[in-house]
This record gives C-alpha cells, sequence and structure tokens, in this order.
C-alpha cells in the first residue's frame, strides 16, 4: 500500500522562505485517492531500455508483471535514514520502494509513474547503496499520465560509502498537469564520486530538491539539471550541499529554457562547514527566456565557515546570443531555424553528458516535441 | 562585359554612430583574387562584417551589389544562400551540436534556397568526406560539438572546409591567418587555392604579408582610415611589407596631398 500525506500541509507552504516562489496550495484544495486501479498500458512508453533491468510503481505500487529486477535490486517498503537529515517533506507511514546495491553493469531503470480517471496521490523511495569500490547507475523516470492533478512525491536517497560511484538521472515527463514534488538524499564517504542529472520536461509545479551531505574528504559531487517548460509551467530546483569534511569538490550547474509564462526557481546554498577547508564549490543557473511573460529567478545561497576555500556562484538570464546567431546565419540557415538550433544546442549541452544512450536519446525525442520548431532539429539526426 | 561578382560603390558604414568605412570601393570579378591590407582600426573586419550582414553595422551610404543584385537588400543567410561565405576571423563554438549536425542544416538551406534537393544522411557524408578530403581535415574533428575545443589552425581548418560544403561564389577570409603558425598557414592557404575556379572570386583580408606568399592575390589594396588608398599588383604587398603602412597614412604626405 501507498503511504499517506496530510495535503493540508501544502495550504501554508509558501509562507516558507524556501517555498517562497513556488505556491502549491491548490494541493491542499484537491481531494486524492490514495490508489486507484494500476493503469499499467502507459508503462510501455517508458521502458526505453529493454535489456535493463526496470523497476516499475504505479500510483505507488510495486508491478511485479511488467518490471525486471536483477541482483542487489530488492523491493521493499521504506527507505534509509538519509532523507532525515534533510528535514524536508516525508510521507508518512511506509512506502513501497526498491532498494539498489552492489556493482551493477547496466543502468537500473525505475518508473514512478501516477496515472488514474481521479487525481491520486503517490510516493515512493528509491534507496541506493554503493558500497566500498562499488559502481551503480539509475535513471528515474517521474511520470504524470492524463489531465488529472496528479501529485508524485518520490524520494531518493544515496549512501555512497568510501570509493564507490553513483550516478543517476532523473527525469520528469508526461502530462503537463501533474505536480511533482521530489527529494534526492546524498549521504557520501572518502573518496566518493555521486552524479546526478536532474531533467525537467513536463508537470505543472514542480520541485526538485537536492540535499548532499558530504561527510568524507575527496569526495567529488556533481548536482546538474535542465527544463525545458512553457504555459502554466513552474519549476524549482532547490539544493542544498553541505561541505563537511576538507578536499571536496560539487559542482552545481542548472541550464533550462523557459518558453510563454513558464517560470523557473533556482535556490542553490552551499554550506562550508568550519573545518572544510579546501573546498571546491561551483555552481552556476543559466536561463533562455523565449518569452517577455517568462521568467526566472535565482537564488545563490553561500555559508561558508571555513578560511580556506573557493566557492563561486554565476547565474545568468538572457536571450540568444547575436554573434552565434549570426554565425549560423552566414552559413545560409534562416533566423527561426538558427534560434532553434541554438536553443537545442543550449539544453543538449546538459544531456550530452548522459552515459546511458538510449535514455539519452529517449529524451531529446520528447525535448524536441516541446521545443518550438523541434521537428527541423529531428530532420538533421545523421 | 562581365558582371562584377562584388560592386562595392562609395560604402560608409558605422558602428555605435561611429563611422569606420568611410567611402570604400572595390570591384571583384570572378576569377579574382583580392587582398585587402590594412593596419589595426582602418575597417578591415567592419567591411567582411558589412558584406556578410551583421546587423551592428550600419550602412549610411553607397552600395554593395554581388553579381547584380542588392546585397544591403538580403539578410545574412540569404546572402549565404546566394553564394557568400565569410571565415570569420574568431570563429563561433557551438557547445551541444557537432560540426556535422550544424553542417547539414546549412548545406540544405542552401541548397533550398537555390533549388536543388536537399541531401539525405548518406549522400551528405559523401559530401562530407569528399571535401574534408580536399582540404585535410581529420573527419574525427566534424563528430565535436561545432569548434569547441578546436586548436586555432583547426578553427581555421574547419572554416575553409565549411566554405568548401557551401562552394560559394565568393569567399571573404577575414584575417584567415591571424594565429597560425607557418604550417598551420600553408595548410589553410592549399585549401582557399583547390576552391579557386574561374567562377569564384575571393577576398582576402590580412594584416601581414605572408599568407599572400601562398595565396597569390590578383590585386592589393590598402586601406587606411576606412577607405583604400592604394591598389595595386601583388608587388605593393612587398612594399607595405617593407615600408610598412606608415608610408601610406595621410599625414605621411607622400601621395601628392
Amino acid at each position: 500500500m501507498p503511504c499517506s500525506i496530510d495535503n493540508s500541509i501544502f495550504e501554508k507552504l509558501h509562507k516558507n522562505e524556501a517555498w517562497l516562489y513556488t505556491n502549491v496550495s491548490a494541493l491542499s484544495t484537491i481531494t486524492f485517492q490514495s490508489n486507484s486501479d494500476a493503469h499499467t498500458k502507459s508503462v510501455e512508453l517508458y521502458d526505453i531500455s529493454k535489456n535493463s533491468p526496470f523497476v516499475v510503481f504505479v500510483n505507488g505500487v510495486f508491478q511485479k508483471n511488467v518490471s525486471r529486477l536483477s541482483d542487489g535490486v530488492t523491493i521493499n517498503t521504506g527507505g534509509g535514514d538519509v532523507a532525515k537529515r534533510s528535514g524536508t517533506l516525508i510521507p508518512q507511514g511506509v512506502c513501497d520502494g526498491v532498494h539498489i546495491t552492489g556493482t551493477q553493469k547496466e543502468t537500473i531503470h525505475v518508473l514512478q509513474m501516477v496515472a488514474g480517471d481521479a487525481p491520486v496521490a503517490c510516493y515512493g523511495s528509491v534507496f541506493i547503496h554503493a558500497r566500498e569500490g562499488e559502481t551503480i547507475s539509475v535513471a528515474e523516470t517521474n511520470a504524470g499520465v492524463g489531465e488529472h492533478d496528479h501529485l508524485l512525491m518520490p524520494n531518493t536517497e544515496v549512501v555512497a560509502e568510501k570509493n564507490s560511484s553513483v550516478t543517476i538521472v532523473r527525469a520528469i515527463r508526461g502530462s503537463k498537469h501533474a505536480y511533482h514534488l521530489s527529494g534526492l538524499h546524498v549521504e557520501q564517504h572518502e573518496s566518493s564520486r555521486v552524479q546526478t542529472h536532474t531533467i525537467t520536461l513536463a508537470g505543472k509545479r514542480i520541485r526538485n530538491e537536492v540535499y548532499a551531505y558530504l561527510d568524507g574528504e575527496h569526495c567529488e559531487s556533481n548536482f546538474d539539471g535542465m527544463y525545458m517548460i512553457g504555459q502554466d509551467q513552474l519549476v524549482d530546483n532547490h539544493l542544498r550541499v553541505e561541505h563537511n569534511m576538507p578536499n571536496c569538490n560539487s559542482r552545481e550547474f542548472y541550464k533550462g529554457v523557459l518558453d510563454k509564462n513558464a517560470k523557473s526557481v533556482f535556490t542553490g546554498r552551499i554550506y562550508v562547514k568550519e573545518d572544510a577547508q579546501q573546498t571546491d564549490a561551483k555552481q552556476t543557473n543559466q536561463n533562455i527566456l523565449l518569452s517577455d511573460d517568462a521568467g526566472a529567478s535565482a537564488r545563490p545561497q553561500l555559508e561558508i565557515y571555513a578560511d580556506d576555500v573557493a566557492c563561486t556562484h554565476g547565474a545568468t538570464t538572457g536571450e540568444i546570443d547575436d554573434e552565434a546567431m549570426l554565425y549560423l546565419q552566414t552559413r545560409g540557415i534562416p533566423a527561426d531555424a538558427a534560434r532553434t538550433l541554438l536553443i537545442y544546442a543550449f539544453l543538449n549541452e546538459s544531456l550530452d553528458e548522459l552515459a546511458d544512450g538510449e535514455f539519452r536519446s529517449n529524451l531529446v525525442d520528447e525535448l524536441l516535441s516541446n521545443l518550438p520548431g523541434g521537428e527541423f532539429i529531428r530532420e538533421l539526426y545523421l | 562585359m562581365t558582371t562584377p561578382l562584388l560592386e562595392i560603390k562609395n560604402l560608409h558604414a558605422s558602428v555605435d554612430g561611429t563611422e569606420i568605412l568611410k567611402g570604400l570601393n572595390l570591384t571583384v570579378l570572378p576569377g579574382e583574387v583580392h587582398s585587402i591590407m590594412g593596419p589595426n582600426g582602418s575597417g578591415k573586419s567592419t567591411l567582411s562584417s558589412v558584406i556578410a550582414g551583421h546587423e551592428a553595422y550600419e550602412v549610411t551610404e553607397g552600395s554593395i551589389l554581388f553579381n547584380g543584385i542588392d546585397l544591403l537588400e538580403l539578410e545574412a543567410d540569404q546572402r549565404a544562400c546566394a553564394g557568400v561565405f565569410l571565415a570569420f576571423q574568431y570563429p563561433i563554438e557551438i557547445p551541444g551540436v557537432s560540426t556535422k549536425f550544424f553542417l547539414k542544416a546549412a548545406v540544405n538551406a542552401v541548397r533550398k534556397y537555390r533549388g536543388q534537393d536537399e541531401l539525405d544522411a548518406m549522400d551528405f557524408l559523401d559530401l562530407v568526406e569528399e571535401k574534408a578530403k580536399s582540404v585535410n581535415l581529420d573527419t574525427d574533428l566534424l563528430d565535436r560539438n561545432v569548434n569547441q575545443g578546436f586548436s586555432g589552425g583547426e578553427k581555421k581548418r574547419a572554416e575553409i572546409f565549411q566554405m568548401a560544403m557551401l562552394s560559394p561564389l565568393l569567399g571573404v577570409l577575414d584575417e584567415t591567418d591571424s594565429g597560425l603558425d607557418i604550417d598551420a598557414l600553408k595548410i589553410v592557404a592549399e585549401g582557399v587555392n583547390k576552391l579557386s575556379s574561374p567562377e569564384r572570386g575571393f577576398v582576402v583580408i590580412t594584416h601581414y604579408q605572408r599568407l599572400l606568399d601562398y595565396i597569390v592575390p590578383d590585386y592589393v589594396h590598402v586601406l587606411i582610415d576606412g577607405k583604400i588608398v592604394k591598389s595595386g599588383d601583388k608587388s605593393l604587398a612587398l612594399v607595405l611589407e617593407e615600408k610598412g603602412y606608415a608610408a601610406f597614412e595621410p599625414s605621411a604626405c607622400s601621395c601628392g596631398c
């Protein structure tokens, strides 16, 4: 059974500084069904890599018949303790979830889908435990299906032990009506490497929280994100990276394109503890606005208690670069197509780094469907 | 009479309200190679930007005819499709798209404009192979993002390769030699020379004479303060090399003013 949440908490959430720009009070007025008959017919859409393990939850319930498990991938209830450190919204009760551990040859695909004939709220948990020296790659798809105001609240927790390596791609896809409030809670130990990539292509209100705890020396952490949204959509990427030990590098690189009246919020807090010397933390947020009604807010928040660190942040919000436009036009490409190509390039740069080719090209495909003039790009594929 | 490829008359152009070109005249016939030489700030890059259609440059007086058509009436992309190619002094980097991908868009846009069938992936790749070979370019480079991480020499060779792909009537090379060592310079010059034909003309803009050892011009023009002050054959470049631009500055008064 899925766990529950008291939706009255959403009513005044935006009074809280951390939710200042993201009003989800409408959620408190929706009567959610805790479960609805499993709608598995859309699962096929997101079964991207047929040779890879595939773990499917529909409306918070594990779907055994359409899933493919592998060694080290088990279904359980309840997550670990990392999310508790974040002090964020965590559903009560016990959720269906998946526990992933041990070096995995293939990327583990996890689908959390919400669907139904009435609004459904559901939660899910992914717990990734990379023990010493292990390598794990997970691709998560969070998808809303249909026209209803569904609510999906997945939490992913990561414990990366010494010398381990974890890669997570989380893609928010599907309908433009669903609410996505997700958490990613990462605990890193000595010389571990964690890379996360949060890609938002759908949803009405999308809040992607990332909390990272660098608890060992020489951690490498990359938290990246990309978004392409339009009419009546808002994405809020909310990060807090805690440098608790010396000699760790963290990078946050979020970029996105906002069409029509879309809004983006980026809040990046970097906390550097007193003795976390030689911390190197970089934070970047880049936005391209395609319309006068679109808007972006970037809030870098540096909280530094050590005195020998390098922390940088940069935010840009703008239009397409004129010099690049001219360059393309001098090659015969008309202005409209040149603009589309440059927007695609801007977003694709972020996807270029995704290791899983099938997942990547599937995302590019959805991206091109959302991108005005995207058909022109499709024709260029070789 | 042959229609000039390029006929610039009394061209005045400004950027941000400052006049840079102050009455420039230049006629290029098919098959000719013209070199424009001049000191920094004389207006060399402004000339190439105006020909290519950079919107920041305002033409306040004069005309540019390309193959008999009014070039100034065309947008930058239409100029490219009509057959004008500018090799940039500083080619722009575009992370996120490969050179091949970008060039497929360019080649097919140009072909469409010229009433030719667009190339499918197979024919396009054949054309890439053929043209890359002709300018000695490693095709692996073309799978990388546009100009990103290219060395100075690779960027300039990629520009010449793009020119070969788009087969223009007029090639304008804006300080293509800047930042190149002598070996890279030779490769670039060889690429340009392979493209020369009786129908095609070149305007080679440069600060130094050395490029002209390898791309031999039919005419050399000295551009000073927005005007061509002296024209001659290739020997003029050697005079410039020896005496410098100062001899041609209006203040030197060596030309009977």
